[in-house]
């Protein structure tokens, strides 16, 4: 797969501040790719860089193949993004918003309405064209959101904080139509979120902190380098539970024990197999991840 | 042309569906209509008798009312077309507060045909509610005493249209540089307080010091001004100067018209040297177009926020 998305050695000052140093990172064709930081890590300023809404002050940044100095109208074409904050005219019909973010990208006649077919059949809004952005659901408004990104058929789908805010059964409905995006026109994803879950389902994840990469990966391999395992065993006693010799917490009716991967529980598992009769072993979060790397926790999501 | 014009259609929906907006520019002209109706008419037409008394002359009272009518006619007008603009034009500091202008211009949008969807959309808003202004006027002068030929009528349309795309034009450059509600509160209290006297619509030019006066010459909204009181008035000063001569000697009826034509601003003075209409149309015109360069050159140059 080729890189879709290719940022090599970028820097964005705010006077004193750097708000990015250093940034180096690829995203595949076809990826979800998940950017995580702490607010003011520096995720906004990268994203508004791509997006050619803010001047870098030095480094590459090549998407689709387009250099963002030279090419900036193709990138642009390229790129459709869903604001955590949504952009749309509250007082303007579905219908308006569309048409006029249609225009944007020079798509009139029927070609707007074939995609204005397809995005409310995709995303089921047929039944909200005529109603006024400012009374719908904050579900609702996040589909037309994502409608609005999709309308010029980008290659690349840049969210920045898409689901913060919505119930549960809207998020599940977002992301089934997102993986049902990137399995049918082979869009990639580029992803800054708040939750944890969302960002563990990704293909690749970068994490920065203070404008610099403190860590990149799957989830998988982040997970095994930053984030202990913990082994679950049921139906022991304290005593039993002294003898493996490593510290636990007791919870309701078991004792869950930290080991630092699952190659030491692995280990323990062989060495004292009469005392693993019923037990499990979880992999590490991508919160653990998040905080081992960062010393900070990503407050939002259900925190929020 | 057709993204222009979606976006154009876009920007007006949204003025007339922003109930805030759109009150709050129909309350400039609504205001200043009962304020004169009631209260300043009596104050001018006070004035102009003391005039007219010093020479010694009588006239018609609807000849009267006609006078302190278009004199207030044109005042209300030179405001408004001002005023209604820079409230309409408050959409394009709106989409930077709500983050629509980032969103536009983060698609191949040129920035020249957004800033001009902005300016034309803002001059069709107020231009509407101008020409409303202008039709009420015409009916408030109908009811006390209307002297206006046609082609003051139709001079009067061409001054609020000028007058409309000049407001418009002088609100985007100020605008441009604002970017929060903050921002637009305070603009619009000063524009709306301080507009009506600097252009001489609620006080004569020829009442403020030489000073004064020398520096308000130089603001193109002065002649616009102008250029209403003289169509709104020209058929009243006719028919006084008719009436007049029937019992006065001529020379004087001149000196009388010509101190009132002064008096309120008909007749405007760069330094000593009297202004001619056409040169007002001139002055007024070369500013709208100065204007609207210099707003779509700032749009253009505009570098990306660093």
């Amino acid at each position: 797969m080729k890189d879709v998305i290719q940022i090599k050695n970028l820097y964005k000052s705010y006077g004193d501040v750097k708000a990015v140093q250093d940034l180096s990172f690829k995203v595949k064709e076809g990826e979800l790719f998940a950017f995580l930081g702490v607010n003011g890590a520096g995720k906004s300023t990268t994203i508004s860089i791509m997006c050619s809404a803010l001047q870098k002050d030095s480094g590459t940044v090549i998407i689709n193949g387009n250099d963002i100095d030279k090419e900036s109208d193709d990138i642009k074409r390229a790129l459709g993004v869903v604001f955590q904050n949504s952009v749309l005219d509250k007082s303007l019909t579905v219908y308006d918003n569309l048409r006029s973010r249609a225009a944007v990208y020079g798509i009139h006649g029927n070609d707007f309405k074939t995609r204005l077919d397809e995005l409310s059949e995709l995303l089921d809004f047929k039944p909200l064209l005529k109603r006024t952005v400012g009374k719908l659901s904050g579900g609702q408004k996040r589909k037309i959101d994502v409608a609005r990104a999709l309308i010029h058929k980008p290659r690349i789908l840049v969210l920045d904080e898409p689901t913060t805010g919505l119930d549960p059964q809207t998020r599940l409905t977002l992301w089934s139509v997102i993986e049902n995006l990137r399995k049918t026109e082979k869009m990639t994803v580029f992803l800054t979120t708040h939750y944890m879950e969302e960002a563990a389902d990704a293909d690749f994840v970068v994490i920065i902190d203070s404008g610099k990469i403190v860590a990149e990966g799957t989830p998988l391999q982040l997970k095994n380098e930053y984030a202990g395992d913990s082994i679950t065993i049921y139906g022991i006693d304290d005593a039993t539970a002294n003898s493996l010799g490593i510290s636990y917490e007791k919870i309701s009716g078991a004792h869950r024990f930290s080991v630092k991967n699952t190659a030491q529980a692995t280990e323990l598992i062989t060495k004292y197999p009469h005392i693993f009769v019923d037990y499990e072993v979880v992999k590490g979060k991508m919160d653990s991840v998040f905080l081992t790397v960062t010393g900070k926790k990503l407050e939002g999501g259900d925190n929020k | 042309m057709k993204t222009f014009l979606v976006m154009l259609k876009r920007n007006i929906k949204m003025f007339f569906k922003d109930k805030g907006l759109f009150f709050t520019s129909m309350i400039t002209p609504l205001i200043l209509l009962v304020l004169y109706a009631t209260f300043l008419s009596n104050v001018y037409k006070d004035s102009f008798m003391g005039v007219l008394d010093g020479f010694g002359v009588k006239v018609e009272e609807s000849l009267m009312n006609g006078l302190v009518g278009g004199q207030l006619f044109s005042s209300l007008l030179a405001v408004s077309c001002v005023t209604v603009s820079f409230c309409s034009n408050m959409l394009m500091v709106q989409d930077k507060v709500t983050g629509a202008r980032k969103d536009f211009l983060m698609g191949p949008l040129k920035k020249s045909t957004l800033a001009l969807s902005y300016y034309t959309a803002s001059a069709f808003s107020t231009l509407i509610i101008c020409v409303l202004a202008m039709i009420a006027c015409f009916v408030y002068i109908g009811i006390v005493g209307w002297y206006i030929t046609v082609a003051d009528v139709f001079l009067i349309m061409l001054d609020v249209f000028l007058l409309v795309m000049f407001g418009t034009a002088l609100s985007s450059v100020i605008n441009f540089f604002l970017s929060s509600q903050g921002h637009i509160s305070a603009v619009g209290s000063i524009v709306s307080s301080c507009y009506g006297f600097i252009c001489g619509a609620y006080m004569p030019l020829a009442s403020f010091g030489d000073w004064l006066r020398n520096i308000v010459m130089f603001l193109p909204g002065t002649y616009g001004t102008s250029m209403l009181r003289n169509h709104t008035l020209n058929g009243v000063f006719e028919e006084m100067t008719s009436q007049l001569t029937k019992t006065h000697p001529e020379p004087m009826v001149d000196a009388l018209i010509e101190g009132l034509r002064d008096s309120i601003d008909c007749n405007l003075y760069f330094f000593d040297t009297q202004v001619e209409i056409g040169t007002m149309y001139l002055i007024v015109s070369l500013s709208i177009l100065a204007l609207v360069a210099i707003y779509v050159i700032l749009n253009v140059l505009r570098k990306k926020k660093d």
